[in-house]
This record gives C-alpha cells, sequence and structure tokens, in this order.
C-alpha cells in the first residue's frame, strides 16, 4: 500500500468516525426528548448534543479538505444504518424488512446522488460542464 | 393528524431551516471580509447559526414522537434542499443521474415510514 493510499484510508476511517460521532448526536437528542425542558437533565443533554455536533463540524472541515466533497457526501448515507441499529440497541426500536429496504433505497440515492456531483464538478468535454 | 406524522412534520421543517443556514454560510463564505472578525461578526452568520442552533431544540421536540431510526431518514430529504437552492440560488446544473437519485431518496423515505 503506498503512502498516498494509506492516506486515502486513513481519512476514509476518520470520516467514518465522525458519522459515528454524528449519529451519536441523534442518539442523545432522542435522550434528551424524554425529559423536561431546561431540566438539569436537560441541560447535560443538550449540551453534548452542542458538543458532539461542534466535534463534527470541525472534524467534517478537516476532511473537506483531503477528500472530494462528493464522497464525503456519499459516505454521510450510512447515518441511516446508524439511526436503525442505535434506535434497535439503546431503544429497543424494532427492525422490520420496511425499515432494511427503504434505507437501502435511500443509500442508493445517496451515493448516486454523490456520483452525479462528481460528474457535474469535473467536465469531461462536452457541453455539460461547460453549462454548469 | 397522528402524533407522529406531527413529529415528522417538525423533524422536516427542521432539516429545511437547516438547509437554509447552510446556504446562509455559503453566501457569507463567498464574500470578501476586511478581517477575521467580520468574518464571523456578521448578520447573515449570526442569523445561521441562531437558526442552527433552533433547529437543533426542533430535532429534540420532534423525537419525542418519533423513533430514533427515522431521524436520518428524514434528514435525507436535505439532498431535495440542496439541489433546489443549487439551481435556483446558485445557477447549478441538475442532471438526469441525480434526479434519479433524488426520485430513489424520497421513494426510500416513503417506503421507510409507511412500511417500516
Amino acid at each position: 500500500m503506498t503512502g498516498a493510499r494509506r492516506g486515502q484510508a486513513g481519512v476514509l476511517l476518520a470520516l467514518h468516525v465522525l458519522l459515528g460521532v454524528y449519529s451519536l448526536s441523534d442518539v442523545a437528542s432522542k435522550k434528551a426528548s424524554g425529559t423536561t425542558f431546561l431540566s438539569p437533565e436537560f441541560v447535560l443533554l443538550y449540551a453534548v448534543v452542542l458538543g458532539l455536533l461542534a466535534i463534527y463540524a470541525i472534524g467534517w472541515q478537516q476532511v473537506i479538505k483531503r477528500m472530494p466533497l462528493s464522497s464525503a457526501y456519499a459516505n454521510r448515507a450510512v447515518t441511516v444504518v446508524w439511526g436503525i441499529f442505535w434506535g434497535y440497541v439503546v431503544f429497543g426500536e424494532a427492525v422490520s424488512v420496511g425499515k432494511l429496504v427503504g434505507a437501502a433505497l435511500i443509500i442508493c440515492g445517496v451515493v448516486l446522488f454523490a456520483r452525479a456531483d462528481r460528474d457535474d464538478a469535473t467536465p469531461a468535454g462536452g457541453d455539460e460542464g461547460a453549462s454548469s | 393528524m397522528t402524533s407522529e406524522l406531527g413529529h415528522a412534520i417538525v423533524l422536516l421543517v427542521s432539516v429545511f431551516v437547516s438547509a437554509i443556514s447552510q446556504v446562509m454560510l455559503k453566501k457569507a463564505a463567498l464574500r470578501t471580509y476586511p478581517n477575521h472578525v467580520a468574518e464571523y461578526l456578521n448578520p447573515l452568520v449570526i442569523v445561521a447559526y441562531v437558526l442552527f442552533v433552533g433547529c437543533t431544540l426542533l430535532t429534540i421536540l420532534a423525537y419525542q414522537g418519533i423513533p430514533l431510526s427515522l431521524g436520518p431518514v428524514l434528514e435525507a430529504t436535505s439532498y431535495l434542499y440542496v439541489t433546489v437552492f443549487g439551481v435556483t440560488i446558485f445557477h447549478e446544473h441538475v442532471g438526469r443521474e441525480k434526479l434519479l437519485a433524488l426520485a430513489l431518496i424520497v421513494i426510500g423515505i416513503v417506503v421507510f415510514a409507511t412500511l417500516g
């Protein structure tokens, strides 16, 4: 494996750690939704939400400096899977065939969206790229 | 209207407002500023962050009535808004592939929400 490749793998891994952090902010939001607004428990959980989002935002800026934005967006689709996973593990939500099929369609859509974005961004001759 | 549908709509509003705040930040980033302080302390950036904080509270409100797993699914509507803003505000081009992608996302959300 070359150094550049190892670097790319590292960025991809960092991105997925960040997306995991992002998914945890949703877990904290859901936990906060079960508390009384402005109670100490709420304030603590809300601070966790904002803290995790801040880590995510700072990390995201660093990641998109090192990989194409469209690839970063394509990987973001994984948050749908994290939602199903944390929903099941932390809140005992059911996992159904309908949820999995819906999630698979969304992931395909997001990956295709990011691919289309990449194609739009790199004019490979013809008048497609020139028009944007 | 069921409680779950109402809470889902609250989350959809939150995702939409969040997309607006992103557009404001992008608009702000395209401008030139006399110094670093002005880059952050200007009305556009401040309002964008206020909107964003409001969205985090709306999200918590929404989660009172919807399962966690539905959150990231409804958040995928942001791709729709990003595309609409891209076309209307930043005059970006939308190809057939992107329209197909958006259709898949919307169908996926409907399948998840109705059959899930």
